[in-house]
């Protein structure tokens, strides 16, 4: 067979069984959003954790006549704590920055900030401990011994707020992943019995052209281009939808929970985007070819 | 053109075809006739190349196809018009193109293909059907349409199985004509029919008779074929498509030239 009537094999069968072509291209688009979404919500979510704990377990509050030596030995010490990953010294600048970028996610915020001065915030040591199961005990013990510093005048004990968000995500990434799960089974299944449905045909077409002298090869070719045009079709879709909703989908998100933009992408990355592309239209010429049956001898 | 060398085959478990030997060469009509369950079916489904044999050789084109790959079998199948007893069409295909696959598997142009598939349609069947879809004919008009699929090029080698199944007069003496037009452009033409009336009308038409009985061929003629010395080392695939090159010696001649020789 040519190219001429490969070609022409494939528009025939795409128009007759262009119903089950339709579900086929609608399960890859519901499998490329589903794989869309997975990758795009968890980084958002890291991004969340990150934004809103900072990675910050302990907050310390300098007294105001503390000298910046002091404070820089008070760094020094903590560093060289077992289970501390990492302190960091915040000046008032940098605290009044964060409250600032905080602020601006909140439409209902006033204009009062841009009023402030750094001198109103005082100087802090943000410590961030090693994570392990333990994490709020450490934390919650390293607040107690920080309290009883001559140099710090508080201590915020970050750890159950982010502990407790923490968990809230956990509970939200293990919810979605069944979603994800569930979605994935369910667009598959639809996959399969689209491309299930049109195997009959295949399967009497393959027999036919077995009889007339068509090689495996070619007699699979139409079944495998109009599934692999579904996939791309699908996935094409998926792009398009993610592109267009998901922005609006994660601002809202975000202004719901009253958080500052995660600071990642707000799309998929070119190479993801491509990888989908190249792997859903393979995924419909393997479906193409299993669904083919092509008989080597013919019972007919 | 075809020559079957004591062939035998098994169907579920009981013979169907015990050491069969039987030539058609180019532009010789062979009509096979033998009762419900003599083989013929098998026979000719054998000679096509869309079922092996379990034992002896299936020479086309000077190539063993019994010994060929399975990836090879294409290559010998588009160089033979097959008529199953059962009709085998796409059903959601129409007439025309269900006529032009067997064209476009051969590779001809799709313009050329489709006049072709006209021509061959009307003269053996009707055609108006040539936009119906084949599953909305008749199982006589589907066997004229298969029949039609099988002679349109026309190929080397046509085998039919009754073509004339369940046909009126008008009909089957269409078929006849189909065949006769067939072998006279040098298609070696095996048909096979249960019907002896219709055996009859192809010999008339200048067909040769073989009878098929419990699998065995009966009274066979004294007149037999044998292919011309094979060259194993040279491609199978590509020359088996060339079937026209086949020559083929009559065993007649072969034993005549041998009585002259000695």
């Amino acid at each position: 067979m040519t190219l001429a009537w490969i070609i022409r094999r494939a528009r025939r069968q795409t128009t007759a069984t262009r119903r089950a072509l339709l579900a086929a291209a609608g399960s890859f688009l519901v499998l490329g959003l589903v794989g869309g979404v997975t990758i795009l919500g968890l980084r958002a979510t890291r991004g969340w954790m990150n934004t809103v704990g900072q990675g910050v377990h302990v907050i310390a509050f300098l007294r105001e006549d503390l000298e910046p030596d002091q404070a820089a030995q008070l760094v020094e010490l903590l560093q060289r704590r077992p289970g501390v990953a990492r302190v960091r010294l915040i000046d008032p600048a940098e605290a009044l920055e964060r409250l600032r970028t905080a602020a601006r996610t909140v439409p209902t915020a006033g204009s009062w900030l841009t009023d402030l001065e750094p001198g109103y915030f005082p100087r802090s040591v943000e410590v961030s401990l090693t994570p392990s199961a333990d994490l709020s005990q450490r934390a919650a013990e390293l607040s107690r011994r920080l309290q009883g510093l001559p140099s710090v005048a508080g201590v915020d004990a970050m750890t159950e707020g982010v502990a407790r968000l923490a968990a809230w995500v956990r509970f939200g990434q293990r919810l979605g992943w069944a979603v994800v799960v569930a979605a994935s089974i369910a667009a598959f299944s639809l996959l399969v019995s689209a491309v299930l449905r049109g195997r009959e045909a295949r399967r009497r077409q393959a027999q036919v052209l077995v009889i007339l002298g068509e090689t495996a090869g070619n007699i699979r070719l139409p079944a495998n281009i109009a599934l692999a045009a579904a996939g791309l079709t699908g996935t094409l879709a998926a792009l398009v939808v993610l592109r267009l909703a998901w922005p609006m989908l994660l601002t809202a998100v975000e202004r719901a929970l009253g958080i500052a933009p995660a600071p990642v992408g707000h799309f998929l990355g070119l190479w993801e985007a491509a990888a989908g592309l190249l792997v859903a239209p393979l995924l419909g010429w393997v479906l193409g070819y299993l669904s083919t049956p092509v008989p080597g001898w013919v019972d007919a | 053109m075809i020559w079957l060398e004591g062939v035998s085959y098994l169907r579920s478990g009981s013979p169907a075809l015990g050491d069969v030997t039987l030539g058609v060469s180019r532009g010789e009509l062979v009509v096979v006739q033998g009762s419900t369950g003599s083989g013929k079916s098998s026979l000719l489904a054998v000679a096509a190349g869309v079922r092996a044999p379990d034992s002896g050789a299936v020479w086309i084109a000077d190539h063993n196809i019994a010994g060929l790959q399975a990836s090879s079998l294409p290559y010998v199948r588009r160089n033979v018009g097959y008529l199953s007893s059962e009709p085998l069409l796409i059903p959601d295909e129409t007439v025309l193109e269900n006529i032009m696959l067997a064209l476009a598997v051969r590779g001809q142009p799709i313009d050329s293909a489709e006049a072709d598939a006209r021509e061959t349609l009307a003269m053996v069947a009707d055609s108006a059907w040539e936009n119906r879809q084949a599953r909305s004919l008749s199982s006589g008009q589907q066997r004229l349409v298969a029949l039609a699929r099988a002679l349109v090029g026309p190929p080397p080698l046509v085998v039919v199985d009754e073509p004339a199944s369940g046909m009126g007069a008008d009909e089957r003496e269409g078929i006849v004509r189909a065949l006769v037009w067939a072998r006279d452009r040098g298609c070696a033409v095996l048909c096979a029919t249960s019907d002896p009336s219709f055996a009859q009308m192809v010999v008339e038409a200048g067909g040769r008779r073989v009878d098929l009985e419990g699998g065995r061929i009966v009274g066979a003629p004294a007149i037999g074929l044998v292919p011309r010395p094979v060259d194993f080392t040279s491609d199978s695939a590509s020359q088996v498509q060339n079937a026209e090159s086949a020559e083929v010696i009559r065993l007649s001649e072969r034993r005549s030239s041998g009585e002259e020789s000695s």
